[in-house]
């Protein structure tokens, strides 16, 4: 996300050719300096990167030397039932809560973009989530309102309703994360925000005239020169989604319980590692993670053809 | 206009250089790393367990006692939750950074044990005197002729009963020394109804590894035979998981999702809520549960311990200690585990928060300056060790494993998305699998 603030602030400026070459160069230099955090970080996970290729290819229990097996770890993932199943619960909770999150997101936003006063304040509220939903303390928090004689449940007693175990209950547990994770809509609704602030209002003005609803102005103006910035949040959010591992280890303590539903890829594969010793198979699960979004977002950009519009 | 909108490219640079920032983020964490000497001539010596702040207090004050007879050693302790302490041993051992005195569980024993990890204990018999200990208690550490680990405590599981709530409904508490299982299921079934179910007569993890091996030694069978394969029958674990859900039909065990993970402390337990009156507690915990539940509570024996074909209960341990193979100081290490095993003041300090001491003499020696709560789980387990009971267990590899399927499809059986035989079924074939592994 700071990447794309960074772009778009900086490409203001830019994009007349006739700007002089050397002032191009400096601010260019200026741009790496202001990546170099990055890339000083970037050395401290290279290492580990192609470590977890060549593990992924030998039998490693952390404690001895690793040995090349090959391609075997590959073919017991196909027979392994507890990663169909952890691939199951990453997939289902992906396409539920990356859709919601940025329906909402983009309602919020939208809502938020007509002006209304204190919107510094209103915007600020709803980004709190996003910051914090990733985190122990909120998830232990949700856990606490979710339990069994949580809130939630206190609430719905009053009214005489008796509530599932919304963490407890195996065929809740899951809704209850993918809840958690459309609540932190906050990262990609500023992005929806700053997208909306830059369509040229003289659209909707030109279309008003023509007598043109709410509806046809959302579809034909907001959304297609919107398409960009939602194009983005989806491969942000789809990927962000994959790799999900604190909801479910927090609210399970780590076991992917109640009966495997908050088992997640990126748990699982943990739990491979370094609760079961199995650290060749858990890299060789690293890779497929890899190769599964990797794939999820080829496709993404294949498709965005057919629907994201470049105004040039 | 053209700039109102990023530009396709930026765009995708945009998305390419924080997508594979997400991809290359990696979660680092762990214990510190260990130091080795502090200044010339000191040893340090680092030692890791799991438990709460007060068996690190008690855990100080017996290490005070070491440290002052021994000026050349320092030591480094670290100690956390219960829970993700096993995964971070693990970080510390790959990391080549084991620590020098190590609180092994049981059911990990074998997997750092067969790959060369930890020290042979009964190669430095010289150092780490052992021959007060019973036979039974020190084959728990053992694999083969080899031994790993020295069990830290002597500990069983127990049923403990809150009088203050069987009086205030009047329901008499069974004989614990000769209660049968039916008779669990009649007190609870009274208790709930006399209650109006404010609170469930009883209430324990079907999916906790403990309590069905007792269940499955009353039948004669060993949860784990002695050449490391699974012995317990499907049979077995069908009644194990039929005779839970009786309960739970009739009321007197609480519904289903009732236990949801908030905490393994006793005092955010159901019984220190006043919500169960009678649940299964390692005995080593019977000072902290009775002080969360009230002061109140009894400590029964496992059901079903005269009534069935053998005893079920057997002495384990909570942890045991062990030694990391590759610790630079193996002589200190081998003279603080002596000290803590053998010298009456390190008991005395540490109390009973990880069982009753495993050397008989200590045992003795300490006795009469236990707090009383203490002293009513001393009691309980002394009284067991003087019966006949079967041989203390170790884990195979993949104990663990087989641990995390129990619990998993114990929930689909208590949500009935599995009967109790099919997930009998699928739970002795995971086992199986699990082991063969």
């Amino acid at each position: 996300m700071t990447a794309l603030l960074e772009r778009t602030t900086r490409a203001r400026p830019a994009a007349p050719a006739r700007k002089p070459a050397p002032r191009k160069r400096r601010r260019d230099r200026a741009g790496y300096v202001f990546l170099l955090p990055w890339f000083v970080g970037m050395l401290f996970t290279i290492v580990p990167f192609f470590a977890s290729l060549y593990l992924a290819f030998t039998d490693y229990n952390l404690l001895n030397a690793p040995r090349w097996i090959g391609f075997a770890n590959f073919r017991e993932m196909l027979a392994d039932p507890l990663l169909r199943q952890s691939m199951k619960v990453t997939f289902l909770y992906t396409f539920i809560s990356v859709p919601a999150s940025l329906a909402v997101a983009l309602l919020v936003a939208m809502v938020l973009n007509k002006g209304i006063r204190g919107l510094a304040v209103y915007r600020a509220v709803f980004y709190l989530p996003s910051l914090l939903g990733g985190s122990v303390a909120i998830v232990i928090l949700w856990r606490h309102i979710f339990g069994a004689n949580g809130i939630v449940n206190d609430l719905l007693g009053w009214f005489g309703i008796h509530g599932p175990g919304w963490t407890s209950d195996p065929d809740f547990s899951l809704s209850t994360l993918i809840l958690l994770h459309v609540w932190t809509f906050g990262s990609p609704m500023v992005i929806f925000l700053a997208g909306l602030r830059q369509i040229p209002v003289m659209y909707y003005e030109a279309s008003a005239i023509d007598g043109a609803s709410k509806w046809q102005q959302f579809r034909s103006i907001t959304l297609p020169l919107l398409s960009p910035i939602i194009f983005f949040n989806l491969i942000q959010s789809l990927i962000s989604s994959f790799q999900t591992f604190t909801q479910g280890f927090v609210m399970s303590g780590g076991t992917g319980g109640p009966a495997d539903s908050t088992l997640f890829y990126n748990l699982y594969l943990y739990q491979q590692g370094f609760s079961q010793f199995h650290m060749g198979y858990a890299s060789a699960m690293a890779w497929m993670l890899l190769v599964i979004i990797a794939a999820f977002t080829a496709i993404n950009f294949l498709a965005a053809k057919y629907w994201v519009f470049y105004e040039q | 206009m053209s700039q109102s909108t990023p530009s396709r490219r930026n765009l995708l640079k945009a998305v390419g250089v924080s997508a594979l920032g997400l991809g290359l983020t990696a979660c680092g964490r762990g214990f510190g790393g260990g130091g080795d000497s502090s200044e010339s001539g000191t040893v340090q010596l680092n030692m890791v367990w799991w438990g709460d702040a007060t068996r690190a207090q008690k855990t100080q004050a017996a290490l005070d006692i070491f440290l002052q007879e021994n000026p050349g050693i320092t030591t480094k302790t670290e100690y956390q939750d219960s829970g993700p302490y096993k995964d971070k041993l693990a970080t510390r051992f790959a990391a080549g950074n084991a620590p020098d005195l190590v609180a092994m569980r049981t059911d990990s024993l074998r997997e750092y044990a067969d790959r060369g990890s930890l020290l042979d204990l009964n190669k430095h018999t010289d150092q780490l005197n052992l021959t007060a200990l019973p036979p039974n208690i020190r084959n728990i550490g053992a694999v083969g002729e080899q031994l790993y680990g020295v069990p830290s405590g002597l500990n069983t599981i127990g049923f403990v009963v809150n009088k203050t709530i069987t009086d205030k409904y009047g329901v008499p508490i069974p004989d614990g020394d000769t209660w049968a299982w039916k008779d669990l299921a009649a007190f609870a079934k009274e208790i709930s109804a006399k209650s109006g179910k404010k609170v469930y007569g009883t209430g324990f993890e079907a999916g906790t590894l403990a309590n069905m091996v007792v269940f499955t030694r009353q039948r004669g069978e060993d949860f784990f035979t002695d050449d490391g394969r699974l012995g317990v029958s499907e049979a077995t674990v069908t009644a194990w998981f039929e005779m839970i859900e009786k309960m739970r039909a009739e009321g007197g065990f609480p519904p289903a999702g009732f236990f949801d993970n908030i905490g393994s402390s006793s005092s955010e337990s159901p019984l220190a809520k006043g919500t169960l009156a009678c649940q299964i507690i390692p005995t080593n915990n019977f000072l902290s549960y009775n002080k969360d539940a009230g002061g109140n509570l009894a400590l029964l024996r496992i059901p079903g311990e005269s009534t069935e074909r053998r005893r079920g209960q057997t002495i384990d341990t909570p942890h045991l200690w062990s030694v990391s193979a590759k610790s630079k100081h193996p002589a200190e290490t081998l003279k603080l585990l002596d000290f803590l095993v053998n010298d009456a003041r390190a008991s005395k300090a540490t109390g009973t928060t990880r069982g009753v001491p495993v050397n008989p003499n200590v045992t003795k020696e300490i006795a009469s300056t236990l707090a009383l709560d203490d002293q009513v789980a001393t009691d309980y387990l002394t009284k067991l060790q003087t019966e006949k009971l079967l041989r203390s267990s170790s884990n195979p590899p993949g104990a663990s494993a087989i641990a995390a399927s129990l619990k998993t499809i114990a929930t689909e059986v208590e949500f009935k998305r599995q009967t109790p035989a099919a997930g009998a079924k699928a739970f002795v074939a995971a086992g199986q699998k699990a082991l063969a592994r």
